[in-house]
């Protein structure tokens, strides 16, 4: 088995899945975690992703320099803008067939400075859901963190990484948690909207909610391409509602600065966390399709899986 | 009056004139789009073929008669016959479409040997809503005979659905699938779809999601039989495709034969996002237009 060697050797790694949170204050300290295990992992021969918001993404290239040009360079902030849509752009990648080396390794970055809370808690959602999808993988996936993000940040990020760098050696984390168990405390509840125009919907009231949810989203000033994008997300979610969630639901939908918002609520459950985290294939009936989708369009999607059922907050920003 | 012979309608001539959908609400309108059918085939000297469901054959009869038409003598001569549904197209163990067809091949032919001019033919449709074997195929049946049957044959069909047995929902959407409306044209669903009046193809309106599931599956079935290599689906009317309704959609294009693209016209920004998302649904389509 292949990894980063300093660091399979520095914590002894036994399981083909390597999944390391690096906390950085500096560039430098950034360049020498990071940029040393893009330059070790290339130099092995492995299929290498950088998925970093731009300004890091400029400064690692730059110092890789030819090392870096078999490198895939992801912005985070444009791919990543909603952390629900990440973990399918990684396993896409792992998936790629390539040549005789098979393993890959990743360096993601899902939460910067300047993440919103919301946002945050669901890249948190995603980190627990990594160790899920890619366990027993022939792969490593390093998560830069800031320190100067807000401390339950950091402190999460302990939870959903087995492994922890930076400041010295890599260690196993002592607050690892079960991705199961993360993913439960992500479900906090949402703050409630001021005021919100409401839809309850069935089977026989989905081409309603349809029309309802488009004339809204017009009547607030969405454009024509974003409102195709809005109509796909929520008529998505809504029939998930009918075909999975105890034939009918309830959407809400309102403004909050910049974003509209859709709310799906229904008697559903999330029987399974990775769904909508892989590409699906379109010709299959079933799968995850709804809620991928929900994730590529959307710039946010928040899931709460309570006993009381399901409910999903989809944002769309205007712009 | 709407709902009643005498509104405007195209020429009984073309292929769009010759399948129209009768929609009526009671005995009389009922009986009056019966006797403009009946007078309509004695004038161009056709054969006659009335299927009932609801109605007793001997009802058709005497409203007939109650019109001063010679329905006994017309009976007599053979140019008319009244019979059931359920004695004829549907006494198989499903209603197939394609067997259906084949029966109007037959009419056709069993009338010019008989030296009709054509085959003029009734059909009340109210066993669409039963629970019978292959009832789900009705509106692809519907679809399917605009360009498979009509645009070969010398037939003429009015499709009879009674409000008070069909749902409004199917009433609109198979009257829908009709270009010659008679008593009514369908409105009022979520998504609707039509053959194309000048070429092949069909026309799809409003939104399909998965409440419009049967609609797209009834296209996708109409699409992948139509006999022509160039096919086109016109979707200017079509605001809003779920990802489920094109996979169906897609699939069936890539069903057809010859490897002819299916047309996609006018299509939603929907549709272009989705193909965006899934390239792999656009291999057996072609976006043109808009």
């Amino acid at each position: 088995m292949t990894t980063h060697p300093s660091v399979a050797a520095e914590h002894g790694a036994q399981s083909p899945f390597f999944h390391p949170a690096l906390f950085y204050s500096t560039q430098d300290e950034y360049l020498a975690g990071v940029g040393s295990y893009v330059r070790d992992a290339v130099a092995d021969g492995q299929s290498v992703l950088v998925a970093v918001p731009a300004p890091a993404l400029a400064v690692l290239r730059d110092d890789l320099g030819d090392a870096g040009r078999d490198v895939s360079w992801v912005d985070m902030t444009l791919a990543g803008r909603n952390p629900g849509r990440i973990l399918s752009m990684l396993q896409e990648f792992a998936d790629r067939p390539r040549g005789a080396h098979d393993r890959v390794s990743i360096v993601g970055e899902p939460i910067w400075v300047g993440r919103t809370p919301a946002e945050a808690a669901e890249a948190t959602r995603h980190e627990a859901l990594i160790n899920l999808a890619f366990e027993g993988r022939e792969a490593a996936i390093l998560c830069p963190y800031d320190t100067a993000l807000p401390e339950d940040v950091l402190a999460l990020a302990y939870r959903t990484h087995p492994v922890v760098g930076g400041p010295g050696p890599y260690r196993a984390s002592s607050g690892y948690a079960d991705p199961h168990d993360v993913c439960r405390d992500c479900d906090l509840p949402l703050p409630e909207p001021a005021s919100a125009v409401g839809v309850e919907f069935d089977e026989d009231g989905l081409g309603r909610t349809r029309d309802e949810a488009d004339r809204w989203a017009a009547a607030a000033g969405l454009s024509s391409a974003r409102r195709a994008d809005w109509l796909l997300a929520v008529g998505e979610a809504t029939s998930n509602s009918v075909r999975h969630g105890g034939g009918s639901g309830r959407l809400r939908m309102w403004r909050d600065g910049d974003s509209l918002i859709a709310e799906i609520s229904d008697r559903g459950f999330l029987a399974n966390p990775l769904t909508g985290r892989r590409r699906p294939d379109p010709f299959a009936a079933s799968g995850g399709r709804g809620v991928w989708i929900m994730h590529q369009l959307c710039d946010l999607v928040e899931i709460r899986a309570g006993a009381e059922g399901l409910v999903l907050r989809l944002h769309l920003r205007m712009g | 009056m709407a709902g009643m012979p005498g509104a405007v309608v195209p020429p009984d001539q073309g292929t769009a004139g010759r399948h129209a959908s009768v929609v009526y609400s009671d005995d009389r309108q009922w009986a009056a789009h019966l006797c403009a059918f009946v007078r309509g085939g004695l004038e161009r000297n056709e054969q006659m073929q009335y299927f009932a469901d609801a109605t007793d054959p001997e009802q058709v009869l005497h409203a007939l008669a109650d019109d001063g038409i010679d329905a006994a003598e017309a009976v007599r001569r053979g140019q008319l016959t009244v019979s059931t549904a359920a004695r004829t197209y549907l006494a198989g163990a499903v209603f197939d479409p394609d067997s259906v067809f084949a029966l109007w091949d037959e009419g056709v032919d069993a009338a010019a040997a008989n030296g009709y001019r054509g085959l003029r033919v009734v059909g009340e449709m109210s066993w669409g809503t039963r629970n019978i074997a292959g009832a789900d195929r009705l509106l692809e049946y519907e679809l399917r005979i605009h360009h498979e049957v009509f645009e070969r044959l010398p037939l003429t069909a009015w499709c009879f659905y009674d409000r008070r047995l069909v749902s409004d929902e199917g009433v609109n959407v198979l009257a829908g699938a009709h270009l010659t409306h008679r008593g009514g044209s369908a409105a009022g669903t979520a998504l609707q779809v039509a053959p194309l009046h000048d070429s092949p193809g069909f026309l799809l309106s409003g939104s399909a999601g998965y409440d419009t599931r049967r609609v797209i599956d009834a296209t996708a079935a109409a699409v992948s039989h139509a006999p022509t290599p160039r096919l086109e689906l016109d979707l200017s009317d079509l605001h809003h495709v779920d990802a489920a309704s094109l996979a169906t959609l897609a699939e069936a294009a890539g069903r057809r034969p010859g490897g002819v693209p299916l047309q996609l016209r006018e299509a939603p920004e929907a549709l272009r996002r989705l193909l965006d998302l899934f390239p792999e649904l656009g291999s057996a389509v072609e976006v043109v237009g808009r």
